[in-house]
C-alpha cells in the first residue's frame, strides 16, 4: 500500500496524469483506425463511422433508422428508373465553399465511372445497384438515371458521401486519402495514424438533416478519437475516465461498467444477422430434416444469455425485427434435442452425423458453444478455425464450398431486404454461402425487387420469409445488439444502428 | 580498415540481401489467396473485373517476370498498394515507422542502463550475493514471455494503480508540435516537458516489456567480456601501478568489456523487430508492428511483404554495421 | 574462474531439472492427471473464478475460460503442445544442422559456400518475422508450426557443428584416418561427429527453451495451432480481453511458460557447465 501512495506521487510529481480536460472536449475510444479519409475508396464500417463525423450523405437515418433528408431536401421518383433529388442550398464544405449540384454529381459519378479514383474504380461502386448516371438539372436538383427499377435506392443513399468537386480534382486520389473538406459537424485538424484522430467543431455546419432534432452546431468544441484496438484497454480507459464514449463494449464487461458509477452502458438493435450457413448441395445438410434438426438442437437462448449477455435478439429468419417486410409471425424453431434426433433418424442418421462447422478468429468463442450444444443433439461437430478471408473464400459463391457449415453474418445498413436478402438467399447469391436454391424464393425477390408499392413489396418478403424459414438453409440465430459504454458526464448522445458516431449532439460537462 | 576489406564486406552483403528478397517475394507469392480477389471481396465483382484487377496488379505473369519487377519497385520504393488502405504500402509504412523506431530505440536504451551496470557489478563482486541476483534476474528476463509480462504490467500498473496510460504513444493535450515524427526528440525541440514526461509515460511499459529479454543476455554479455578482461595482464599492471580500482573499472576494463556488449546488442536487435509485433498489439502502440499483425489477418500482403522486407534489410544493414564497428574498435582483429 | 554454474546453487539445478521432469510426465500422462475434458465446455461456468475465489469450485482448482473449460486441464493438456514442438522442431533442426554443418566444414568448396550462404540469408531474418511471415502463408496448425520454426533453427546447430567441424578437420586422428583412406562419409560419421557431439547437445537443450516461447507467442498471435487444442500462447492471447473482470484467464498458463522455460534454461544452464568446460559464461 505504501508503495503505491509513493508511486502515486512520484507519478503525479512528473506530472505524468494531469491532463488538463477542456470543458467541451469529448474523448472517444475507438477500435480502428479508419482506413483512408476518402468516402468513397473504402469498404469498412468503422472508417464510414469515422468519417461521418466530417461528411455528410444526401440521406441520413433519424433515431429510429428512418430515412431522413440530409444534404437533399427532399427527393421524388419520376419513374420507376428516374430519381429526383432537390439539393439543401446554404450548405458549406470545410474550405468555405458552398455545395452544388455539381459537387453531388461529381461524387458520384466518382464512385460510379470506373477509373475515377486514381486509376481505380471506387469499391463502393456495388453500392449504387443498378445506376447508371447522376445528372444536374440544375443548381439544386440532380437526377439518378437507373437501369432498372430499384425501390431502394433512398436507404443505400446513406451510404454514400458528398465530397466537393474543386477540392477533390484538386488534392487529387491520394490527397483525398489524407485530407478531407467534408460538409459535416467536424472537421479534421489532426490525424495521427493508428494512435488518434482530432476534430474541431466546424463554424459553418448547415445544422444536420432537420428531421433529427435540435438540428444545429456540434456541442463539443473539440473531439478526440483515440484509436485502441484491445477490448480489456478501450474499456480500462473509459472506467479511468480518460474517454467518454467507446464503441465495441464486449458484453462479459457489462457487468463492470454497470457498477461503476461514473460509467453506463448503451446499447442499439444492429443490423447484422448472425448465422450458420449450412451446406444445402452436399450431405448431410442436403436433407432438409438434417437442416432442422440442426435448428432444433442449438439452445439460442442459452449461448445469447451466457455469452452475449442477453444482449441479442433471437432470429427466425433472415431479417432484422426493424427492417422494412420483417416478418414477425415466423415460427420458431424450439430447442428440442428429441425432436432434432428423431429428425436425423427420420433422415436416415440414428446415430447422429458428423460435420465441420468452419469459423474465423472472432467468432471462435461462438462456433465451440455451438458445436458442443449440436454434439449433445447427436451432430458431433468440430470446429475449424481459419482466417477471415480464407474461410470467406472457401464458402464464396463459385469456390468450392467443401465444408458442412460456416458461421458468419451479414450486416444490412439499409435495413432493406434487397441489402440482405437478395445476396444471401437468391439463386447464385454473392453472399448465398449455403448454395440455397428456391424458384419460389428467387421469384418473390426478384418481383420486391421491382415493386415500388410498399405494402405489396412487404408482403412479397414476408411471403419469401416463410419460405426460407421451412427450409432452413441456416441455423438461424441472433441479431446482436451494438454496445457502447459511455461515461455519465456524456449527454445527447446516443448510439446509432448504423454505427456513425453522431457526434453532433453529444456533450460533456 | 582497408577499403578493400571494407569493398569485400559490402560485396558480400549484396547476395544476402538478394536471397533474403526472394525468400520474402517466395514467401508471399506462394500463399494462397489472390490478391485481386481479397481487394475485390464483398464486392459483387465478376470474374471478368477480378481478371483484369490480376492483369493491372501483374498477378498473370509468371514467377520470375514478377520477381523481376518487385525488386525492380522496392528499389524505387514502390512496394505496391495496400489492398485495405488502397493506397502506396510505402505510404502507410512510413506513417507507422516513427512509433516503432521511437519504442525500439526505448527498448534498446533501456536494456543497455539495465545491463551494463548489472554485468559490472556482478563481474566485480563475482559469487557473491549481487552476482546471483543478476544471474537468477537474468534466467528470468529470457524466460519471460514478452507477451504475457506486458499484460500482467499493463493490468497491474496501467488499469489496477492507474500509474501509466492504458494504450497509445501520446495523450492529445501533450502532444509537442511536429517536427521529426519522434514523440520524445519532439518534446525536447520544443521544450515541452509535459509532453516528454507524457511521452515517456506511454513508453515506460511497452519499453520494458521488449527490452527486458535484451537486457538478460546483454548483462550476461558484459558480465562475461567483464570477468575476461579484468584477468589481463594491463589490469593487473594497472593495479599495480596503483591507480585506484573505480578509475581502473571505469577507464580500461568497462571499455574494452563494452564491445562484445554492443556487438552482441546488434545480433539481438532481431528480438527487438520480432518483438515489436507482439508488445505494440499488447499496448495498442501506432506503429509498423501492430498494423503487421492486423495486415496478416485480413491477408493484405503487399504491405506484409515490404515490411518483412524492411525487418531483414534492416536487420542485415545493422549488423553489418555493428561488425565493421567491432573490427574497426577491436584491436585484436588484425586489418 | 567461476563458472555460471556454480553461481546456481546445485539444488536449484536439481530442482529445475525436477520440474523440467516434472513437466515432461505431465504431458505425458495428461489424459490419467486431467481432472476435465480440456475441450469441454460449460457455459454456467463461463469465468468462474479459481477454487480459493469467492464464487470458485475446488473441482476446477485454476477456474474457468470464457466457455467455461477447465483452465488447470487445458493447461495440462496445453504442455503436450508446447514441450512437442520444441522437442521436434530442435530435433530436426539438429539432424539437419548435424548433415549441414559436417559437410560444409568437412568438405569445404562449393557446399559450404552454399549452406553458409544459406545461413547468412536465413539470419539475415529476426525469428519471430519468419516465422510469422511463413506462418501467415501456411495457415495454422501443429505440422506447419514445426516447420516454420524448423526452417529457421537448423541454422543453429548447422552453425556450431559447421564450426567445430573445421577444428576436428585438423585433428591428428582425423589425419590419420584420411591417410588410412577412410571415405568422407566414414570420416565424418565415425571421427568428426562423435568429437562434436556434446556442444551440440548442449545448445539444443537451450534452444528447446526459445523455440517454445516462439511457439507460444505464434499461437497469441493467432497464428499457432487449431482450437480447440489447448495451447499456451492461445490461452494467454484468448484470456487478454478478460483480464479486467478474469485476470486467471491469461495468468495461469502464462505462468506454466514461464516456468517450463524457465526450468529448461536452469538445468540446460547446468548441463553446459557439466558437459562442455568451454561453454563457461
Amino acid at each position: 500500500m505504501r508503495l503505491k501512495r509513493v508511486l502515486i506521487a512520484a507519478a503525479a510529481a512528473a506530472g505524468l496524469q494531469m491532463t488538463p480536460v477542456h470543458a467541451s472536449e469529448l474523448h472517444i475510444g475507438f477500435t480502428l483506425d479508419p482506413l483512408t479519409l476518402d468516402p468513397a475508396n473504402h469498404r469498412s464500417r468503422e472508417t464510414e463511422s469515422v468519417l461521418r463525423t466530417m461528411y455528410n450523405g444526401l440521406v441520413a437515418h433519424g433515431p429510429n433508422m428512418e430515412l431522413v433528408p440530409e444534404l437533399a431536401e427532399s427527393w421524388k421518383w419520376i419513374d420507376p428508373q428516374t430519381m429526383e433529388v432537390k439539393l439543401r442550398s446554404g450548405v458549406k464544405f470545410h474550405s468555405g465553399a458552398t455545395m452544388t449540384a455539381d459537387d453531388v454529381v461529381y461524387s458520384f459519378t466518382r464512385l460510379l465511372k470506373p477509373g475515377a479514383i486514381g486509376g481505380k474504380t471506387s469499391p463502393r461502386k456495388g453500392l449504387l445497384g443498378p445506376v447508371t448516371d447522376v445528372v444536374k438539372v440544375d443548381e439544386h436538383t440532380v437526377r439518378f438515371v437507373l437501369s432498372a427499377p430499384w425501390p431502394v435506392l433512398p436507404a443505400m443513399l446513406t451510404f454514400q458521401e458528398v465530397v466537393n468537386k474543386d477540392f477533390t480534382e484538386k488534392t487529387g486520389a491520394d490527397g483525398m486519402a489524407t485530407h478531407e473538406d467534408g460538409t459535416g459537424p467536424y472537421t479534421m485538424t489532426q490525424w495521427r495514424r493508428g494512435d488518434s484522430l482530432v476534430l474541431q467543431r466546424f463554424p459553418g455546419y448547415f445544422g444536420g438533416a432537420p428531421a433529427i432534432p435540435s438540428a444545429g452546431k456540434a456541442c463539443a468544441e473539440r473531439v478526440i478519437i483515440k484509436i485502441i484496438p484491445e477490448n480489456a484497454s478501450r474499456v480500462a480507459a473509459l472506467l479511468s475516465g480518460d474517454v467518454d464514449i467507446i464503441n465495441e463494449l464486449p458484453a462479459h464487461d457489462i457487468r463492470t461498467v454497470e457498477a461503476n458509477p461514473n460509467t453506463r452502458v448503451a446499447a442499439v438493435n444492429g443490423t447484422r444477422t448472425f448465422f450458420v450457413a449450412l451446406n444445402n448441395n452436399r450431405p448431410p445438410f442436403n436433407d432438409v430434416r438434417v437442416r432442422q434438426a440442426a435448428n432444433h438442437a442449438l439452445n439460442r437462448k442459452l449461448i445469447i444469455d451466457k455469452l452475449l449477455n442477453g444482449r441479442a435478439v433471437a432470429l427466425n429468419g433472415v431479417m432484422s425485427p426493424a427492417a422494412f417486410g420483417f416478418n414477425a409471425k415466423l415460427p420458431e424453431y424450439a430447442y428440442d434435442v428429441k425432436q432434432a434426433r428423431a429428425l436425423l433418424a427420420a433422415a436416415g442418421h440414428p446415430n447422429g452425423i458428423d460435420v465441420t462447422l468452419d469459423a474465423d478468429g472472432p467468432q471462435k468463442d461462438t462456433a465451440e458453444a455451438i458445436a458442443s450444444l449440436l454434439t449433445q443433439a447427436g451432430i458431433r461437430t468440430k470446429v475449424a478455425v481459419g482466417e477471415g478471408s480464407q474461410v470467406r473464400a472457401k464458402w464464396a459463391n463459385g469456390g468450392k464450398r467443401e465444408g458442412d457449415m460456416w458461421i458468419t453474418s451479414w450486416g444490412n445498413g439499409s435495413l432493406d431486404p434487397t441489402d440482405i436478402f437478395e445476396p444471401t438467399l437468391m439463386t447464385g447469391g454473392r453472399g448465398n454461402s449455403a448454395g440455397y436454391s428456391s424458384k419460389q424464393v428467387d421469384t418473390l425477390l426478384a418481383e420486391g425487387g421491382r415493386e415500388t408499392d410498399t405494402a405489396k413489396r412487404a408482403a412479397f418478403y414476408e411471403q419469401a420469409q416463410s419460405i426460407v424459414h421451412a427450409d432452413a438453409p441456416w441455423i438461424f440465430l441472433w441479431l446482436p445488439q451494438d454496445l457502447y459504454g459511455t461515461s455519465a458526464k456524456l449527454t445527447g448522445w446516443k448510439p446509432a444502428a448504423s454505427g456513425w458516431l453522431n457526434l453532433r449532439d453529444a456533450c460533456v460537462h | 580498415m582497408r577499403p578493400a576489406l571494407l569493398l569485400q564486406r559490402l560485396l558480400h552483403l549484396v547476395p544476402v540481401l538478394l536471397g533474403v528478397t526472394v525468400i520474402v517475394f517466395l514467401m508471399m507469392s506462394l500463399t494462397p489467396g489472390d490478391p485481386a480477389e481479397i481487394m475485390l471481396a464483398n464486392q459483387n465483382a465478376t470474374p471478368e473485373q477480378v481478371a483484369s484487377l490480376r492483369h493491372d496488379m501483374g498477378l498473370d505473369r509468371s514467377l520470375p517476370v514478377r520477381f523481376a519487377s518487385f525488386v525492380g519497385n522496392a528499389l524505387r520504393g514502390d512496394f505496391g498498394q495496400s489492398l485495405f488502405h488502397r493506397r502506396p504500402v510505402a505510404d502507410v509504412i512510413a506513417e507507422r515507422l516513427p512509433a516503432t523506431i521511437e519504442l525500439s530505440a526505448a527498448a534498446l536504451i533501456f536494456a543497455l542502463l539495465v545491463a551494463i551496470p548489472l554485468g559490472v557489478v556482478a563481474a566485480v563482486h563475482r559469487g557473491g550475493i549481487l552476482d546471483r541476483l543478476a544471474t537468477v534476474g537474468s534466467l528470468f528476463g529470457v524466460s519471460l514471455p514478452g507477451f504475457w509480462f506486458g499484460i500482467l504490467l499493463l493490468l497491474a500498473f496501467a488499469v489496477n494503480l492507474r500509474l501509466l496510460p492504458v494504450s497509445g504513444a501520446i495523450d492529445f493535450a501533450h502532444q509537442p508540435p511536429t517536427v521529426t515524427g519522434f514523440l520524445t526528440i519532439d518534446s525536447l525541440l520544443s521544450g515541452r516537458l509535459d509532453s516528454l514526461g507524457n511521452a515517456l509515460a506511454h513508453l515506460l511499459l511497452p519499453a520494458v516489456t521488449l527490452g527486458l529479454p535484451m537486457a538478460a543476455i546483454l548483462m550476461r554479455v558484459t558480465r562475461a567480456s567483464m570477468l575476461e578482461v579484468l584477468r589481463q595482464d594491463y589490469i593487473t599492471f594497472a593495479e599495480a601501478k596503483g591507480l585506484s580500482r573505480a578509475r581502473i573499472l571505469a577507464l580500461h576494463a568497462l571499455k574494452n568489456a563494452l564491445l562484445p556488449t554492443v556487438t552482441v546488442a546488434a545480433i539481438e536487435t532481431g528480438s527487438l523487430l520480432g518483438g515489436n509485433m507482439v508488445v505494440e498489439t499488447v499496448f495498442g502502440w501506432p506503429g509498423l508492428g501492430r498494423l503487421v499483425v492486423e495486415s496478416i489477418f485480413v491477408r493484405n500482403y503487399p504491405l506484409v511483404q515490404a515490411a518483412v522486407l524492411l525487418y531483414a534489410v534492416t536487420y542485415v544493414l545493422v549488423n553489418f554495421v555493428a561488425d565493421l564497428l567491432y573490427t574497426v574498435l577491436n584491436p585484436k582483429v588484425r586489418m | 574462474m567461476r563458472r555460471l554454474g556454480n553461481l546456481l546453487p546445485g539444488k536449484l539445478a536439481k530442482l529445475a531439472a525436477a520440474a523440467v521432469l516434472a513437466f515432461v510426465l505431465m504431458a505425458a500422462a495428461a489424459p490419467l492427471l486431467a481432472p476435465h475434458d480440456p475441450a469441454a465446455t460449460d457455459l454456467f461456468r463461463r469465468l468462474q473464478p479459481p477454487g480459493w475465489m469467492a464464487e470458485g469450485d475446488w473441482a476446477y482448482p485454476l477456474g474457468c475460460d470464457a466457455l467455461g473449460r477447465d483452465i488447470l486441464s487445458r493447461i495440462i493438456y496445453g504442455a503436450r503442445v508446447s514441450i512437442f514442438i520444441g522437442v521436434v522442431v530442435v530435433l530436426i533442426a539438429t539432424a539437419i544442422g548435424i548433415a549441414a554443418g559436417l559437410a560444409a566444414g568437412y568438405l569445404r568448396g562449393w557446399v559450404d559456400r552454399v549452406v553458409s550462404g544459406l545461413i547468412d540469408i536465413l539470419l539475415g531474418f529476426p525469428y519471430l518475422i519468419f516465422a510469422v511471415g511463413l506462418m501467415a502463408m501456411m495457415g495454422p496448425g501443429v505440422l506447419n508450426m514445426v516447420m516454420a520454426l524448423a526452417y529457421k533453427e537448423w541454422v543453429v546447430p548447422a552453425r556450431v557443428v559447421r564450426g567445430e567441424t573445421l577444428a576436428a578437420r585438423e585433428t591428428e586422428y582425423v589425419e590419420a584416418a584420411r591417410a588410412m583412406g577412410a571415405s568422407s562419409t566414414y570420416i565424418m560419421a565415425r571421427e568428426v561427429l562423435p568429437n562434436i557431439l556434446s556442444p551440440v547437445i548442449v545448445v539444443a537443450s537451450v534452444r528447446i527453451a526459445q523455440v517454445i516461447i516462439l511457439e507460444a507467442s505464434l499461437s497469441f498471435l493467432g497464428l499457432g495451432v487449431q482450437p480447440p487444442t489447448a495451447s499456451w500462447g492461445s490461452m494467454v492471447a484468448d484470456g487478454r480481453g478478460y483480464i479486467l473482470d478474469a485476470w486467471w484467464v491469461s495468468t495461469f498458463p502464462g505462468l506454466a511458460i514461464l516456468l517450463l522455460v524457465l526450468s529448461i534454461n536452469v538445468a540446460s544452464q547446468a548441463v553446459r557447465d557439466a558437459m562442455d568446460p568451454r561453454f563457461h559464461d
